[in-house]
């Protein structure tokens, strides 16, 4: 099945040694933030959401955010999304 | 109403993105949306609530609410519904039975048979179960039992059982019992063209109003009577006749325009006060009228009023020859009254008479009409 994801990794001249399987992380406009590979909540607030991944976590700070969408690997943050910073 | 098939929980407690985690490894969750620092709303498939709401209850997490929306979530509520289920249910029964039964006969078509009588022998000989109604049978014995019926037909439409009758013609009716065709008017044939019966009267002969015109029925070879319609197509010279009367010598009265009023109130047909003029006329003519003066029936009051005219007499003198233009217009217009609408007018002439001081004018309008009314 065709990946957007996939073909970007592909295409782009990528250094040698990155690792870019840990998760892929899509802002849109600042509105709706789509998430793949997360490994579980950590923190839900309509202002905070964090999440963690392989190798960190991901904090997303906000106003009036809402889970859109939680599955297994998949997550749908939508809301004004003011900062996404991985630790 | 949402087509899709979603349950919204809202849950109460603490540590609950150990529980998101845990469920979102197996479901899928929309539209999570955290109100408070304890409590959560969030939508799952309404397929897989139930599990859910197992998994949140083994993490002592409070439900606060769960609410379903969709298609699939009314038909079960309404198929949970038991007095509703069990309500169809008697309904659906009863309506089966009762539609294997014939409730309503109609009968159709009867004029002299009684529909009553009908309905109660067909509900005396057959049953009344739609299964076990042959209409052949029922149109058979109908016709067996009834001897007036000539033609019968039988169907079920829905739970009625429609017979549809045709009697059969009496021999009077078949036959006739025809009426002479007889005159409707005085006069003098004219034309005759006979179509059926026997004629009695020939062109020329005058007849009287009621007079037969033609025997309803005719001889044949053998002479044997045979009835038949009188029918026939008679006309005749019809005379109409109008009057005026002229007196050379005669006494008018006539009021002079003097006149009295006498007033009584009465009371109940009692006199209870009057009030009368004197009449000093020798010769009068009076008028009375009663005119309520109360409204209610406790004390009707009436008033009597009588009004007595003054009369004169004149004597007048003319000739016949002064106006007798006008005496035979007045003839003229009392024969035309008598006339009918249709008709041709043949001929009018006027006849004058002179008796003892009396002229009498005679008007006659001749019209060629036919005598009779053909039976429809």
């Amino acid at each position: 099945m065709f990946n957007f994801l996939n073909e970007i990794k592909q295409n782009l001249k990528i250094p040698q040694g990155l690792d870019l399987n840990g998760f892929n992380l899509i802002n849109i406009a600042g509105n709706l933030l789509y998430v793949e590979g997360h490994l579980g909540l950590v923190t839900l607030s309509k202002q905070q959401i964090s999440f963690k991944v392989r190798k960190g976590v991901i904090i997303v700070d906000g106003e009036d955010m809402i889970l859109n969408e939680l599955s297994d690997t998949t997550l749908k943050i939508c809301g004004k999304i003011r900062k996404v910073e991985q630790i | 109403m949402k087509l899709k098939n979603v349950s919204k929980f809202h849950i109460c407690g603490l540590n609950q993105e150990k529980l998101l985690n845990e469920l979102c490894t197996n479901f899928t969750l929309f539209e999570i949306e955290r109100v408070s620092k304890n409590d959560t709303f969030f939508e799952c498939s309404y397929f897989d609530h139930k599990k859910i709401q197992k998994i949140i209850k083994s993490h002592r997490v409070k439900i606060e609410s769960v609410s379903h929306s969709g298609v699939v979530p009314k038909v079960m509520q309404t198929l949970s519904s038991y007095g509703l289920m069990l309500a169809i249910l008697v309904c659906g029964v009863l309506y089966f039975f009762q539609n294997q039964y014939v409730v309503q006969y109609q009968v159709l078509g009867t004029e002299n048979l009684s529909k009553s009588e009908i309905v109660s022998f067909v509900k005396g000989e057959f049953s009344s179960k739609k299964s076990e109604i042959d209409t052949t049978q029922i149109e058979n014995a109908l016709i067996d039992h009834f001897a007036r019926i000539s033609f019968v037909s039988c169907i079920i439409k829905g739970q009625t059982l429609v017979l549809n009758i045709k009697e059969k013609l009496l021999p009077t009716q078949m036959y006739g019992e025809f009426p002479p065709l007889m005159a409707q008017k005085d006069g003098k044939v004219t034309k005759i063209e006979l179509v059926s019966g026997t004629l009695r009267v020939k062109v020329g002969d005058i007849v009287r109003k009621g007079d037969v015109l033609v025997e309803p029925y005719t001889l044949d070879a053998s002479g044997q009577l045979k009835k038949v319609e009188a029918k026939a197509e008679i006309l005749a010279e019809v005379y109409f006749e109008g009057t005026a009367e002229h007196y050379e010598t005669f006494v008018q009265t006539f009021r002079t325009g003097e006149k009295r009023v006498q007033s009584e109130v009465l009371l109940f047909g009692l006199s209870i006060y009057n009030f009368q003029q004197e009449v000093p006329f020798q010769r009068y003519e009076t008028e009375t009228e009663f005119q309520n003066l109360s409204k209610n029936l406790f004390l009707p009051f009436k008033m009597k009023k009588t009004m007595f005219y003054e009369l004169a007499q004149e004597t007048i003198v003319s000739k016949f020859e002064d106006v007798e233009d006008e005496t035979v217009a007045k003839a003229k217009a009392d024969a035309e009254q008598k006339m009918d609408s249709g008709g041709e007018v043949v001929d009018e002439f006027y006849t004058v008479r002179h008796i003892g001081g009396v002229t009498f004018v005679n008007y006659c309008i001749v019209m060629e009409e036919s005598l009779c009314e053909q039976p429809s």
